[in-house]
C-alpha cells in the first residue's frame, strides 16, 4: 500500500507540474523579484542610516576639519646688537618654492614637476619623488621646500605661474643676514632650516617644516628667546588648497632682542691683531670683564662667514670650510683644549701660597734642571729641565721668570740629594685646579664647549691603567703633561686672580630685552664660586705677574703707560722632533691695569712662543681697550643703528 | 468588435512620472555639483544641466516614439541590433577615446557615445527573443549555454575596455531573465559551482588596479589622497548630511570640491550631503516605484518576449542603482557605473528612457483587453 500511495503521489506531482498555470508561476517569480527590489533598497537604507544617523555627528566633524586649516604664523626673530647698540643681524626676506602634496591633483604630478623644472631648474624626477613621498607622509598638508634661496625675479616669475601649478607655493620667510660677517660668526653662529628629524621634535612648538632655527652660537643657545611665539591663523580652504577666507587669527609674538657683552669695535681690533701675526693658522683670544664675567671679545681664527651657512647654504664654500685643516667652523676659544703651559702657574702659585708651601720669600736655587732618582733604583735618574738657568729665586722671581724648577718644587716638592722641600703634592694640586674650574665647562652661553682635562692619580689609572709618578705632578705644576684647558677656561682663571678669587661664568649675552626694550634677563654677573685663596695671596700673585711683565718672561707685553700683569706660556705638544724639541703653543694670559684690574685677556696661538708671539698681542689688546678714543666707540654705535633698526626706536 | 487584435493603447503615467522625477532629481544634483566649475546654468548650452535637459528631451522623445511602435517588431531586428552593438564595442576598443586608462567612448557628431549602454538594451532584446523562441526547450542545457554566451559576448568586450562594473551588469541581467524564463535550477547550480571554482583564478589574473581598488576599499586610509580619497570624502559627505542634509547647494564637501566626479559616479553623495537621509529616501521611493512599475509591465505582458524584456530592463536598472549607491556608501567595492536617470551622461539617460519606452509599448500593444488580473 505504501508503495502504491507513493507512486500515486509522484504521478500527481508530475501531472500537476505540467498542468500548473504558467502565468501563476511567472507571477510568483515576479513577486520574488519585488522582494529582491525591496531587500536591495532595505540594505542600502540600513547602511545609509548607519552613516547619516548613527555616525552623523562624527562625519560632520570630519567635514568641518576638511575645510579648516590651522596655519602657524612665524614670529619675527629677535635682533642682536653689541654692547653699545651696534646692530649685528638683520632679517631680510628670503624666497623659496614649496609644495603642499595634499593640494596637488593626483594626475597632475608630472605637469607640475615639469613646470617647476622649467622655472627653477629642479629636475622633474626629483620633484615627482618628493611629491609622492610627501603624499604618503603623515602630514601631506605641510609645505615641503623644493628650492631654497630664490632671487626676487625668479620668485616673482614663479608667483605669476602659480594659478597653473596647484599645490605650489612661494614661501617668503625672513633670512638672517649677519652684518659683521666673519668677525662675529664664532659668537653669533647662524640659523638654518630645520631638518626632518628636528622638525619632528619641534612641530608642537609652533615650528613649520620650512622654518629656520639657530644652529650654533648665540643663535642656538638663545633660540627660545630669539624665536618668539608663533601665532595661528585659522583659514578655510577648498580641496585644491586655495585660501578662501581667514576665520581667526592669533598673531605671532616677536622674538626677544639680545644685547651682547661683546664690544664690536674691540672684537674687530682683536681679530685684526690676531690675523696679523706671522704664525697665522689657528688662534684664539678672549677678553673678559674681571668683575662681571662679560666677554668683551671672543675671536677664533680662522673664522668663517655665517652668511654662507644661513638660509640657503653655499655648498662649495661649506666644503671649503670642512676641508680646511685649520677647522674654521670650530670655535678654538671654547671648543678645543690645549696644554696651558706656564699660565697654569697662576694656579700652582696661588695654591702654594695658600697652603703655606711657599711664601713670597721662599727661595729655591733654579739651576736649569732638577734630577730625581728612581724610587726603587737610585741609579736611574730622571732629569726635569728648566727653560733657562736662573740661580736662586724667590716667589716673585719664580713667577716673573716663569722658572719651571721653582714650580717643580712647589708642585711636587723635592726630597733628594740632601734637600727636603715639601710641595703641594698631587692631591692638593688637583683640589686647587678644581677650584679654578679646570676639567669642567666654564658655562659660557655658547654651544660646543669642551671640558678640558683635570688629571689625577685616579684619572690616570682609569685612562691609561698606569700609576701616577712624581714626574706627572711636576709636569702638571707647570701646565704640561696631561692637563688641558680651553682659552675661555684660562681667561676666567686670570680674571679670578685679578678680582681676588671670584670664579665667574663667562657670558657673551649681556641682556635679553623684549620687543618694547624692557630687560627680561637683566645684565648681572653670574658667579660660579669663590676660590678659597686669601686676598693677600692674590695680591702677591698679581705683584708677581706685574713683575713678569715689568722685567720677566712676559716683558714683551710691557707698555710704558699701562701697568699690565700677565703670564706667558709656551706649551710643548705633539711628537718630539729629531733635535729633541717640540712644537709649542703660545699663550699669554694677563690683566690691566695691574693695580686696579678691569679686564683680563687670554691669547692663544696654536704655533708659537708665549713671550715673543702671544705676549705682545695680549698687551696691544689691553692697551687698545683701555686707551682707545671713546668717541670712536660712540660713533660706531650711533651710525648704523639709526639706519637698520628703525623699529627699535618707536 | 474584435477586441483581440486591438492594441490597448495603455500608457503608464506612473512609470513616466517616476522616470521624470528621477531625471529632475538628477538635474538638480548636477546643478549643485557643477556650481564650482560652471556657476549658474542657462547662458551656455555646454553647461552640464543644459546638456542633461537636452538629453532628457531626446530620451523622452524616444520613449514616446517607442511606446507607439509595436515592440514585437524588435523580434526579427534583435539579431541585427545585437550584432551592430557588438561591432561597436569592438570598434570602441580600437579607436575609442580613453579616460582614466580605459576606452569607453566613441565620438559621434561631437558627442561622446558609450556603446556599452546601447549594448545593454540590445542584449536584453536578444536574450528575450532567444528565450521566447525556445520556450519549449527551456530546460535544455543547450539553450542555457547559448543564452549565457549571448550575455557573455558583450560582457567580455566591455570587461576588456576595461569596465568591470558594466560587464557585471550583463551577468546580473542575464541571471534575472533566466530565472523568469525558467531554466533548470540544476544548470544554474552547476554554473555557480563553476564560477566559485574559478574565483581563485580570477584573483590571480585580476588587474593590479582592481586588486588595489579592493584593498583600498577595505582600508581607504592606506592611500587617503589617492584612490582612497574619493571613498573617504564620499563617506564624509554622506555621513555629514545627517537626517535633513545641509541644504540644497550648501554641501561643504560638494561646494569646496572635496568630492570628485560629483556629477557622475558620486552624484548620490551630493544628494545625501545636501538633502540628507530624507532626500535619499525620496530618491529610493522614486526608484522603487519605477522598478515596481517595470515588474508590473512584466506581469501584464502578452507574451514571454515582452515579459522578458521588462524583467531584463528592470534588472539592469536595479543592479546599477544598487552598485552605484553601494559604492557611495562603501557597501560595494569601487566600480564605476552610473546611477540610472540621475547621473550626468547622455548615453545612459537616453538608453534608460528609451528602454522604458519599449516597456510602455509592451503595455500598450497587448492584444487582449481585460485579461485576468
Amino acid at each position: 500500500m505504501g508503495i502504491l500511495a507513493g507512486n500515486r503521489r509522484r504521478r500527481w506531482r508530475a501531472e500537476h507540474a505540467e498542468t500548473a498555470d504558467p502565468h501563476q508561476q511567472v507571477n510568483q517569480k515576479l513577486w520574488i523579484l519585488r522582494l529582491v527590489v525591496l531587500a536591495a533598497f532595505a540594505a542600502l537604507a540600513v547602511q545609509l542610516g548607519r552613516l547619516q544617523l548613527v555616525q552623523g555627528s562624527h562625519f560632520q566633524q570630519r567635514a568641518a576639519l576638511n575645510q579648516l586649516r590651522i596655519e602657524p604664523m612665524i614670529p619675527s626673530r629677535g635682533l642682536i646688537t653689541d654692547r653699545n647698540g651696534v646692530p649685528l643681524v638683520a632679517n631680510v626676506p628670503g624666497f623659496s618654492a614649496a609644495i603642499v602634496a595634499a593640494d596637488i591633483p593626483a594626475d597632475r604630478d608630472l605637469q607640475i614637476a615639469g613646470g617647476i623644472e622649467k622655472l627653477l631648474g629642479v629636475p622633474a624626477l626629483e620633484t615627482t619623488l618628493r611629491i609622492e613621498a610627501a603624499r604618503k607622509s603623515r602630514d601631506p598638508f605641510t609645505p615641503v621646500v623644493i628650492k631654497d634661496g630664490l632671487d626676487q625675479v625668479t620668485a616673482f616669475h614663479l608667483r605669476e605661474q602659480l594659478p597653473s601649478l596647484p599645490g605650489v607655493q612661494v614661501v617668503v620667510d625672513p633670512v638672517r643676514r649677519y652684518l659683521a660677517g666673519d668677525v662675529m660668526s664664532d659668537v653669533l653662529g647662524y640659523t638654518g632650516r630645520v631638518d626632518e628629524e628636528e622638525f619632528a621634535a619641534l612641530k608642537d612648538k609652533g615650528y613649520i617644516a620650512s622654518d629656520s632655527i639657530g644652529q650654533t652660537g648665540v643663535e642656538a643657545v638663545y633660540e627660545p628667546y630669539l624665536r618668539g611665539q608663533a601665532g595661528r591663523k585659522e583659514i578655510e580652504k577648498d580641496a585644491t588648497g586655495r585660501e578662501l577666507r581667514t576665520l581667526g587669527e592669533d598673531p605671532a609674538k616677536p622674538g626677544n632682542d639680545l644685547v651682547l657683552s661683546i664690544d664690536l669695535d674691540l672684537q674687530k681690533k682683536v681679530a685684526q691683531l690676531l690675523a696679523a701675526t706671522p704664525n697665522g693658522g689657528q688662534a684664539a683670544a678672549v677678553v673678559m670683564d674681571v668683575h662681571t664675567g662679560e666677554v668683551l671679545a671672543l675671536v677664533s681664527l680662522p673664522s668663517y662667514d655665517d652668511n654662507v651657512l644661513s638660509g640657503k647654504i653655499d655648498e662649495t664654500k661649506l666644503q671649503q670650510y670642512l676641508n680646511d685643516p685649520n677647522k674654521p667652523l670650530l670655535n678654538h676659544a671654547i671648543a678645543e683644549q690645549y696644554a696651558p703651559g706656564s699660565i697654569f702657574k697662576q694656579i700652582t702659585g696661588t695654591a702654594a701660597l695658600q697652603e703655606g708651601v711657599a711664601t713670597p720669600s721662599t727661595t729655591i736655587a733654579a739651576n736649569g734642571y732638577i734630577n730625581v732618582p728612581n724610587e726603587y733604583d737610585p741609579s736611574i735618574v730622571y732629569t726635569f729641565p728648566d727653560w733657562r738657568t736662573f740661580g736662586p729665586l724667590n716667589f716673585y722671581g719664580g713667577v716673573a721668570w716663569s722658572s719651571d724648577v721653582y714650580f717643580y718644587y712647589l708642585a711636587g716638592g723635592y726630597h733628594a740629594y740632601g734637600q727636603n722641600f715639601d710641595g703641594l703634592g698631587i692631591d692638593r694640586l688637583v683640589k686647587y685646579a678644581g677650584y679654578y674650574g679646570i676639567g669642567r665647562k666654564s658655562g659660557i652661553d655658547l654651544a660646543g664647549e669642551a671640558d678640558g682635562v683635570l688629571p689625577s692619580p685616579d684619572w690616570k689609572k682609569q685612562t691609561f691603567g698606569d700609576d701616577w709618578f712624581l714626574g706627572d705632578t711636576y709636569n702638571m705644576g707647570i701646565g704640561q703633561g696631561f692637563v688641558a684647558a680651553t682659552p675661555i677656561q684660562m681667561v676666567r682663571i686670570t680674571a679670578a686672580v685679578a678680582n681676588g678669587g671670584t670664579l665667574l661664568v663667562p657670558r657673551v649675552v649681556r641682556e635679553v630685552r623684549d620687543a618694547q626694550g624692557h630687560a627680561i634677563v637683566p645684565a648681572e654677573p653670574k658667579i660660579e664660586s669663590h676660590i678659597p685663596v686669601s686676598p693677600e695671596n692674590y695680591a702677591i700673585m698679581r705683584d708677581a705677574m706685574t713683575q713678569a711683565v715689568a722685567y720677566g718672561s712676559a716683558n714683551p707685553a710691557y707698555q710704558a703707560d699701562l701697568k699690565i700683569a700677565g703670564k706667558t706660556g709656551t706649551a710643548e705638544f705633539g711628537a718630539r722632533h729629531p733635535d729633541g724639541t717640540y712644537d709649542t703653543h703660545a699663550w699669554f694670559s694677563g690683566f690691566a691695569p695691574a693695580d686696579n684690574p678691569q679686564i683680563a685677556v687670554t691669547v692663544f696661538l696654536l704655533n708659537g712662543v708665549g713671550a715673543t708671539n702671544a705676549a705682545p698681542l695680549g698687551s696691544q689688546i689691553l692697551d687698545y681697550y683701555l686707551h682707545r678714543p671713546q668717541q670712536q666707540v660712540a660713533a660706531d654705535a650711533a651710525a648704523p643703528a639709526g639706519q637698520t633698526q628703525p623699529e627699535a626706536t618707536p | 468588435v474584435n477586441l483581440r487584435n486591438t492594441p490597448t493603447r495603455e500608457f503608464d503615467f506612473v512609470l513616466l512620472l517616476a522616470a521624470l522625477g528621477l531625471t529632475v532629481y538628477g538635474a538638480l544634483l548636477i546643478y549643485s555639483g557643477s556650481l564650482t566649475t560652471y556657476g549658474s546654468p542657462g547662458r551656455a548650452l555646454s553647461h552640464p544641466v543644459s546638456r542633461q535637459i537636452l538629453f532628457a528631451a531626446i530620451g523622452l522623445g524616444a520613449m514616446l516614439v517607442l511606446s507607439r511602435f509595436d515592440y514585437r517588431a524588435f523580434g526579427p531586428l534583435s539579431l541585427t541590433l545585437y550584432a551592430v552593438t557588438l561591432a561597436m564595442l569592438v570598434f570602441v576598443m580600437v579607436v575609442g577615446a580613453s579616460a582614466y586608462g580605459s576606452r569607453r567612448w566613441i565620438v559621434v557628431f561631437g558627442t561622446q557615445v558609450q556603446p556599452s549602454e546601447l549594448a545593454k538594451v540590445a542584449t536584453v532584446i536578444m536574450l528575450a527573443k532567444y528565450f521566447s523562441d525556445n520556450e519549449e526547450n527551456m530546460r535544455s542545457l543547450r539553450v542555457f549555454l547559448t543564452s549565457l554566451l549571448i550575455a557573455a559576448a558583450p560582457a567580455v568586450l566591455v570587461l576588456l575596455e576595461p569596465d568591470l562594473g558594466s560587464a557585471l551588469v550583463f551577468g546580473v541581467m542575464w541571471l534575472g531573465m533566466v530565472v523568469i524564463a525558467g531554466v533548470r535550477p540544476a544548470h544554474l547550480a552547476g554554473l555557480f559551482a563553476t564560477v566559485l571554482a574559478l574565483t581563485p583564478l580570477a584573483v590571480v589574473f585580476a588587474q593590479n588596479y582592481q586588486r588595489d581598488r579592493f584593498d583600498i576599499w577595505l582600508d581607504p586610509n592606506k592611500d587617503p589622497l589617492g584612490t582612497g580619497f574619493n571613498i573617504l570624502q564620499a563617506e564624509i559627505s554622506i555621513g555629514s548630511g545627517g537626517l535633513f542634509g545641509k541644504g540644497f547647494t550648501h554641501g561643504t564637501q560638494t561646494q569646496l570640491d572635496y568630492l570628485r566626479t560629483q556629477t557622475t559616479d558620486y552624484i548620490f553623495s551630493v544628494g545625501a550631503e545636501e538633502l540628507g537621509f530624507i532626500g535619499a529616501m525620496v530618491l529610493f521611493g522614486l526608484f522603487i516605484a519605477l522598478l515596481f512599475r517595470c515588474l508590473r509591465v512584466a506581469g501584464l505582458a502578452d507574451d514571454s518576449f515582452g515579459r522578458l524584456i521588462a524583467v531584463g530592463v528592470m534588472t539592469f536598472i536595479l543592479f546599477q542603482v544598487f552598485v552605484n549607491i553601494g559604492v557611495n556608501i562603501r557597501l560595494v567595492p569601487v566600480t564605476g557605473v552610473p546611477l540610472p536617470l540621475v547621473s550626468q551622461g547622455g548615453s545612459s539617460l537616453i538608453t534608460v528612457l528609451a528602454s522604458l519606452g519599449i516597456l510602455q509599448s509592451i503595455l500598450g500593444h497587448r492584444r487582449k483587453r481585460g485579461r485576468r488580473t
